[in-house]
């Protein structure tokens, strides 16, 4: 909502065109012969060779797993692979066309079934790379532990080791062996190699959509060179994250708002891999209604997104096709769509009988096979006899087979061993790294920071929630909770040039509940942007741009809208550290904000979701100082985190802290529970907002009964140190664990159940979890009943612990009635 | 000033930009204003002439409150005036006093039937009570539990600790909000209700706790087992002291005559009829092992010292090998010692004494029930002379009485024997004959 984006009501009204015309989209209209590329001089010989040999050990290598799936072993030697193969044969020509133009600068994103990807940017960066720098690469990966295995007794030239690197590397991550691409814990469906270029593989259907477009961002906002290109299937233009990524790679601003050398689509290419089958499913004629990918271009953009449809069987014509794509690309004219015509010869995966096509349509298709017309081609160019392309074939199968003997072998290509070693993956989960910036340039800011608007009105405030002169300070005089989170982004936005935020109404709005407000003055567009209403795009490209080198700042409006972006947040966000054997860092910190008022999608507290979920830092700051603070820590870091923020107390002000919040830097490290009140009754440990409703309880319980409970602030939930809350409970002996998230499954039984474990014998009674109600969240005015209230702990205290004097409760906690609620569901 | 949303409360002036006099035209900015997320202006919605402005830049203004007046010169204006902002409402409390009672209390009282079932001994105890109990000796298999389905809870285990609990205490206690007392006022320091305090109405200022010395602690120890590990009580009986004033007197003026150099006091007196005592009951003269009795055949004299560090009972070793002048000075020194700190700490056992003396007769102590430094079998409590009429030969004359208190451990002597013993040493006193 930029004002100097005019929406005339009579340009809008009253339009000089009255129908939408589409660009055309080209289809199948490469035809030229080899001899007319030669003739135009676009390749040598060797290159054509180089081609064949791609291909054919692409075709190779997928040959042999099937074999080892199907059959139990490869050339006689036997070995048992339980896990995914999912085979790309028929496509070499699709994989090798979209390599051939790529350098290591540019970067490859892939699906599920990518092993030719791989192989054909592999191949591609060895042939390109200078033989000093593919030395280099070798003899540092793993310090050399992959190439010492891959190149031990060989003797030939750099590249052909290199290609005994690349195939064995692959290999050893297929087979789960430390010497793999990513120590064996990517696998098949997730092995890659950054230093060729090679990005995440993603075992989610159209993983890939959104995280691709994030990195072209990064590549954008950080000036690097090169383009990014979204290896996907057919059948992954239906999900979600696709269409939200190319939403997002469409976005007009970076052509009306963006300025400078910033004006200028996305460096991003979105290959779909046409291969007929989304899984069993045909994607033309039954499960989609598209006809070809290549139509979805035109929903997106007026120049629908360049799409094109060519021939996947014919490798020319995807060089051709990538070589003019990349080329608008780099003129920042993207994004781009191309649609590759392909077919897979094995199954969706070695167990697929393929019950759904008829062997009629598969023997058609490999009459047609792309590998054997190409070598007819290239012999009837006069390029190489059928003997010199045997021969090639037989170097390969050769190389293969080594390589295989390799990689199946215990005492060269180990795996981890997590019995023995058994906090190993453990340790990989967070990288916990401490890192002021992690861009490289000066960060652009627009004004020095003590000249903005925000700081100026900031410095006004009183940093404490009473006065000098004892007096309480009224809430708009208050440096509240947002007043905290805006020092610490914007100190890093001045320290990190490669910072960004983004999210629904980030920038003149200043965030939906203003805690960006002085943001827009400071930063120029391309560093703090609104996105388009797409959740999974806000996350997914974050991933890829923190992926590549960059920290980033998503925000989520409504905790509830976490479900928007469930996949990004669950399965890609917390997985690509340790999935990558410790290679790619993820500095994304995602804002989440945690509403009340709004009713049952927009009032959820949904911690517990993430803390279910491996590889997330978890903070739930509820004061001004811990807000700054954790934010500053978790900015500092390199893990993702997620950072819930409740609407009810952004305008707290500080009311624990001695003297108030530092007007300085400093870090409050993640994962240490706070004592707010000290006491000797009962322990309450409070997340979120929750802990003003329990520090009310606490004046309640002494005024009444003179009993004196000790307030814990959780604070960060993942990580958590449970010391500081075993001390209380030896003192106390009972504690009660509280918080706004549906007690049904909920963090705070996890944290009961591990302070009952490890408090056991200090225990007077049993932990008590008060959440709110398994119910909807009902309207602001009933809400009463559904978040935990001061009165909920006097009555458990009552009914649990130790009944109180002339005690009577407000609500029912009491067994019978746990049992009949649980009975009933809710 | 304009509600700007739901939420906002208060907006604060940026900047006026009319003064008063000024006159305005509708359309003018009056002044600007903010909320914590944004700026705005406000424009006048009428032509005029300013005529009051109640603010100043900066004040922080609630919102649908005057800031300012607009109108024709001369109009009034003071009733635009904005009052003070009413006082928050007070905060009502969930539950008023006299809400009636619920159907949970209900549930409660289920929960009260259950408990009344559960046999002595199998009431559930939670960990943390089960661990209190077992560091102070409870046994909580026979208590009945205060906590919810009848739970031995913590409180249950203090409440038990050291002293018995009246049936209306333990009652008040279970249903919490009182402290009891260590000790209560009752017999043997049960705990009555009235010795309850409320827990609400503690109040510090009344007390300071200071903690323990090392001899104190010593002290608390070894009387509190002395009362739980004897069967012991007191006997009392008076002596007519004539003889020992006669003998102090002597003894004064020998000792300022220069005949001797011992100062033999009343104390060392009765100790020497003690002794002699002792030998014509040698049971007496005993410590009580539970299953047997060890009978000295000397004397070794406890005497109990009060020191500036508390109570010492230093003990002469072979006291009935002496003469009153060694007897004297012997004692004299072992109370020198543990005032000056140097005694041997070996005599300080309750062990290294047969029999103890505890004089209090010189602070006016008439009777007093000494308790005895286990494992002896008796202590004698020395109190002061008081006059007593006597009727003899039809004449009431006042002879001083000396009161004797004898606690006994009746696990080693009968009350008959005890008796004999005292009537012997009141015997021994009206009769002593030394040779001063």
């Amino acid at each position: 909502m930029p004002k100097s984006l005019y929406i005339d009501p009579q340009a809008t009204l009253r339009p000089e065109e009255h129908e939408i015309v589409f660009p055309r989209i080209p289809v199948m209209q490469y035809d030229k012969s080899v001899q007319d590329e030669l003739n135009e001089g676009n390749f040598t010989r060797e290159d054509l060779l180089h081609i064949y040999r791609d291909m054919f050990t692409i075709r190779e290598f997928e040959t042999m797993l099937n074999l080892v799936k199907t059959t139990g072993g490869y050339n006689g030697v036997p070995y048992n692979n339980p896990g995914p193969a999912h085979l790309s044969a028929g496509q070499e020509a699709a994989a090798v066309g979209m390599a051939y133009n790529l350098d290591t600068d540019d970067f490859i994103f892939g699906s599920h079934r990518s092993h030719g990807e791989i192989l054909a940017k592999g191949l591609r960066s060895i042939e390109i790379l200078p033989e000093e720098k593919l030395r280099k690469i070798m003899e540092e990966f793993w310090d050399g532990a992959t190439l010492k295995v891959a190149g031990k007794g060989f003797e030939g030239s750099t590249r052909e080791l290199g290609i005994r690197f690349l195939l064995y590397g692959a290999m050893a991550e297929i087979f789960a062996r430390t010497t793999g691409f990513n120590k064996g814990l990517g696998g098949s469906m997730h092995t890659f190699f950054t230093p060729f270029g090679i990005y995440p593989n993603n075992a989610i259907v159209g993983g890939s959509g959104a995280i691709a477009v994030g990195a072209a961002l990064y590549k954008k906002v950080n000036r690097k060179k090169g383009i990014v290109v979204a290896n996907l299937g057919d059948g992954a233009m239906a999900r979600g994250p696709v269409l939200e990524g190319m939403t997002f790679a469409s976005m007009d601003q970076f052509r009306t708002l963006w300025e400078g050398d910033m004006k200028g689509g996305l460096p991003v290419l979105i290959n779909v891999m046409d291969n007929q089958y989304a899984m069993g499913g045909q994607t033309r004629g039954e499960t989609m209604g598209f006809t070809f990918p290549a139509r979805l271009g035109a929903g997106f953009n007026p120049e629908a997104w360049h799409a094109e449809r060519v021939d996947g069987y014919n490798p020319l014509a995807v060089i051709d096709a990538f070589r003019r794509k990349k080329a608008l690309l780099e003129k920042k004219e993207g994004p781009a769509l191309l649609d590759v015509v392909t077919y897979r010869y094995s199954g969706h995966s070695p167990s697929d009988q393929s019950s759904y096509r008829t062997k009629e349509e598969i023997a058609a298709w490999e009459a047609e096979d792309c590998i054997k017309t190409f070598a007819e081609k290239l012999t009837g160019a006069g390029i190489a006899t059928p003997e010199e392309l045997e021969a090639i074939r037989e170097h390969i199968r050769g190389t293969i087979f080594e390589m295989y003997k390799l990689a199946i072998d215990e005492s060269v290509s180990p795996r981890m061993d997590l019995v023995r070693e058994n906090e190993l993956l453990g340790d990989m989960m967070f990288s916990n790294g401490s890192v002021d910036s992690m861009g490289d340039g000066t960060p652009e800011v627009l004004m020095p920071m003590e000249e903005n608007p925000r700081v100026k009105q900031i410095a006004g405030k009183c940093r404490f929630h009473i006065d000098a002169d004892g007096n309480k300070v009224s809430k708009m005089k208050a440096y509240n909770i947002k007043d905290g989170l805006f020092e610490a982004i914007i100190d890093r936005f001045y320290k990190d040039s490669s910072l960004i935020a983004y999210g629904e109404e980030n920038r003149e709005w200043g965030g939906a509940f203003a805690v960006y407000r002085g943001l827009t003055e400071a930063l120029p567009y391309h560093r703090l942007f609104n996105s388009p209403i797409a959740e999974a795009a806000i996350i997914g490209t974050a991933i890829g741009y923190a992926m590549c080198g960059g920290r980033v700042i998503p925000e989520i409006m409504y905790c509830d809208f976490l479900g928007c972006c469930g996949d990004e947040i669950f399965n890609q966000l917390p997985k690509w550290q340790a999935m990558s054997g410790n290679i790619l860092k993820m500095p994304v910190v995602v804002r989440v904000s945690v509403g009340s008022k709004y009713g049952a999608q927009h009032s959820q507290d949904w911690t517990s979701l993430c803390t279910h979920i491996p590889g997330l830092k978890v903070v739930f700051p509820a004061t001004p100082y811990d807000a700054k603070g954790l934010m500053n820590s978790a900015l500092q870091g390199t893990d993702p985190v997620v950072f819930f923020e409740s609407q009810r107390i952004y305008d707290k002000g500080e009311e624990f802290h001695e003297g108030g919040v530092p007007e300085g830097y400093y870090e409050i490290p993640l994962g240490e529970p706070d004592i707010k009140r000290s006491g000797s009754d009962v322990t309450f440990l409070t997340i979120g907002a929750t802990l003003y409703r329990a520090l009310e309880a606490a004046d309640m319980l002494k005024e009444r009964y003179g009993l004196k409970a000790e307030v814990i602030d959780a604070r960060t939930l993942v990580p958590f140190n449970y010391e500081t809350v075993i001390k209380s409970v030896k003192k106390t002996g009972r504690i009660i664990i509280a918080g706004d998230a549906s007690a049904r499954c909920s963090f705070l039984n996890d944290l009961a159940a591990n302070i009952a474990d490890l408090c056991f014998d200090y225990l007077d009674a049993a932990p008590v979890v008060l959440g709110s109600r398994n119910w909807i969240t009902p309207c602001h005015e009933l809400e009463a009943a559904f978040f935990p209230q001061p009165s909920w702990f006097l009555d458990v205290i009552d009914e649990k612990m130790m009944p109180l004097k002339d005690y009577v409760p407000v609500g029912n906690f009491t067994s019978a009635q746990q049992i009949i609620r649980a009975k009933k569901g809710v | 000033m304009p509600k700007q949303g739901q939420s906002v409360e208060s907006c604060i002036v940026s900047e006026f930009k009319k003064k008063v006099g000024d006159s305005v035209s509708k359309g003018d900015i009056l002044f600007g204003y903010e909320t914590d997320k944004a700026t705005f202006e406000e424009e006048a919605k009428v032509d005029g002439t300013v005529l009051a402005i109640f603010y100043k830049d900066g004040d922080e203004i609630p919102v649908l409150s005057n800031v300012m007046v607009i109108g024709a010169p001369g109009e009034s204006f003071a009733e635009f005036a904005p009052t003070a902002a009413a006082k928050p409402s007070e905060v009502t409390p969930m539950v008023p006093e006299d809400a009636p009672l619920t159907a949970n209390k209900a549930d409660n009282d289920v929960n009260g039937a259950i408990t009344s079932t559960i046999e002595s001994g199998t009431a559930p105890i939670s960990p943390r009570a089960r661990a209190l109990a077992v560091k102070l000796g409870v046994n909580a298999a026979v208590l009945r539990g205060s906590g919810p389905g009848g739970r031995v809870i913590e409180r249950d285990i203090k409440a038990a600790v050291n002293c018995p609990v009246s049936g209306l205490a333990r009652e008040l206690i279970s249903e919490g909000g009182f402290i009891a007392p260590q000790r209560g006022s009752g017999l043997a320091g049960t705990i009555k209700a009235a010795d309850l305090k409320p827990a609400a109405e503690e109040a510090p200022d009344e007390y300071e706790v200071v903690k323990m010395s090392n001899i104190r602690k010593l002290i608390a120890k070894s009387m509190h087992a002395s009362l739980q590990n004897s069967a012991q009580l007191t006997h009392m009986l008076g002596a007519d002291a004539t003889v020992l004033q006669k003998l102090r007197a002597r003894a004064k003026k020998a000792l300022e005559e220069g005949r001797t150099d011992a100062n033999i006091t009343i104390n060392d007196l009765v100790c020497m009829a003690v002794i002699k005592a002792l030998k014509k009951f040698p049971e007496v003269n005993s410590h009580c092992l539970g299953d047997s009795l060890r009978i000295f055949k000397t004397v070794n004299l406890g005497l109990a010292v009060d020191t500036p560090r508390g109570l010492m009972v230093p003990a002469l070793k072979g006291a009935d090998q002496m003469d009153i002048e060694s007897l004297s000075k012997a004692l004299k020194a072992l109370a020198d010692d543990c005032r000056s700190g140097s005694v041997n700490p070996d005599l300080l056992s309750s062990e290294a004494a047969s029999f103890t003396v505890s004089n209090l007769g010189g602070f006016g102590v008439e009777w007093f029930t000494p308790i005895l430094n286990v494992p002896q079998s008796a202590i004698l409590g020395v109190g002061t002379m008081v006059l007593r009429p006597v009727l003899k030969d039809g004449q009431v004359s006042f002879v001083p009485y000396m009161g004797l208190s004898l606690t006994y451990d009746h696990r080693a002597i009968d009350g008959g024997l005890a008796t004999r013993f005292l009537k012997q040493l009141a015997a021994e006193i009206e009769n002593l004959e030394l040779d001063i």
